[in-house]
């Protein structure tokens, strides 16, 4: 890849995300959306976070494939419920992990 | 989890009341960024390994700042033409619009220079926990959002350049490749406050794991505005049914 490629590629994948980001937020700043929309808004993260949780997992991290294997099932399920019981991040992560440790070892 | 006990992230209950917006910002930004720190190095490493120019390899922590399209840029630079490269880079981080759209009520209140600004930072991490605290006044609302948006930009900018000099450090057998997904899980049951919102959750997880097969991390959208849609349909209904409408004979 030549430099002024990579210069191209660079400038619009970097203005690109930014305007993404910035979309709604610089678009529509100043006005109020109709009741509908702004409810529907409200399950937008529930809906992306669920969405991008499943792809991660099913893809391992960065890479391509499609696997997910029973040890990350079942460290997953205890992760899901020390975040309901515990309401904690940090447990949440700590048990996740204990327990893929735990269950890849065995 | 329809339950009204406040989320905690870092620190344990009671004290954390009391944290200002930057110390809360700092507490929550920790789990968070610990898993992003191996990322960060993995990433460092297939930038040296890349057929893109370091230096433009480098750039992309601090100009596009965003994990998944960057490793996406550096690992297929070498194979796919530049117009293959940019529209995988924008369809991995097409779910930011829905980011934006969900966050731009709270900034509404904010200075015109803080809506330019916070974009830039607007990672996967921040929108999760930004959206917990919406209902906060603007000016902690805004102290948060640039305390935790400044803090993962710094780490992540010493991650990503530590892993191209320092290369693979942490051993495969931790797995910590699986460490975002725990996170983001957890991160999804703390935005559930509504049954609409665990409907919109529930076929977005669903669909996306259909859709999972697709290029370029295309089923995260997909799973996304299904679900979304899910949500307002079940949202609709269940107002409907709960407000007792006053019958119109006359129609």
């Amino acid at each position: 890849m030549s430099h002024g490629a990579a210069a191209l590629v660079l400038a619009v994948c970097a203005l690109g995300t930014y305007l993404f980001r910035g979309s709604v937020i610089l678009l529509f700043g100043d006005r109020t959306f109709p009741p509908t929309i702004e409810r529907a808004l409200q399950n937008v993260g529930p809906a992306v976070l669920a969405a991008l949780t499943v792809n991660l997992a099913v893809s391992g991290g960065g890479g391509s494939g499609v696997t997910i294997v029973g040890a990350e099932i079942a460290a997953l399920a205890v992760a899901c419920g020390v975040a309901v019981w515990r309401k904690n991040l940090l447990w949440t992560l700590a048990a996740g992990m204990a327990a893929l440790w735990i269950l890849t070892a065995l | 989890m329809s339950s009204s006990q406040p989320y905690v992230t870092g620190d344990s209950g009671p004290a954390r009341r009391r944290l200002s917006p930057d110390r809360a910002a700092l507490s929550d930004a920790l789990p968070l960024v610990i898993p992003a720190i191996p990322f960060g190095f993995v990433l460092g490493l297939a930038m040296t390994e890349s057929e893109m120019p370091l230096w433009a390899a480098w750039l992309t922590s601090p100009l596009v700042f965003a994990g998944a399209a960057q490793l996406t840029m550096v690992t297929i630079a070498g194979t796919a033409s530049l117009w293959a490269i940019i529209s995988a880079v924008l369809v991995i981080n097409s779910r930011h619009v829905m980011y934006s759209a969900a966050l731009a009520p709270s900034f509404r209140h904010q200075p015109g220079w803080m809506r330019r600004l916070a974009p830039f930072v607007l990672v996967d991490q921040l929108f999760a926990v930004a959206m917990l605290h919406t209902d906060d006044p603007p000016a902690s609302f805004r102290r948060y959002y640039l305390t935790f948006g400044i803090f993962f930009f710094t780490i992540w900018n010493l991650a990503v350049p530590l892993g191209m000099v320092a290369g693979p450090v942490i051993p495969e057998s931790w797995q910590l490749d699986f460490a975002p997904v725990v996170m983001f899980a957890g991160l999804t049951l703390f935005a559930i406050k509504r049954v609409p919102a665990g409907v919109a959750a529930l076929v977005g997880g669903l669909v996306s794991l259909l859709a999972a097969g697709l290029s370029d991390r295309l089923g995260i959208l997909v799973g996304a505005v299904t679900g979304v849609l899910a949500g307002a349909i079940v949202d609709q209904w269940l107002t409907a049914r709960n407000s007792p409408e006053p019958r119109t004979d006359a129609v």
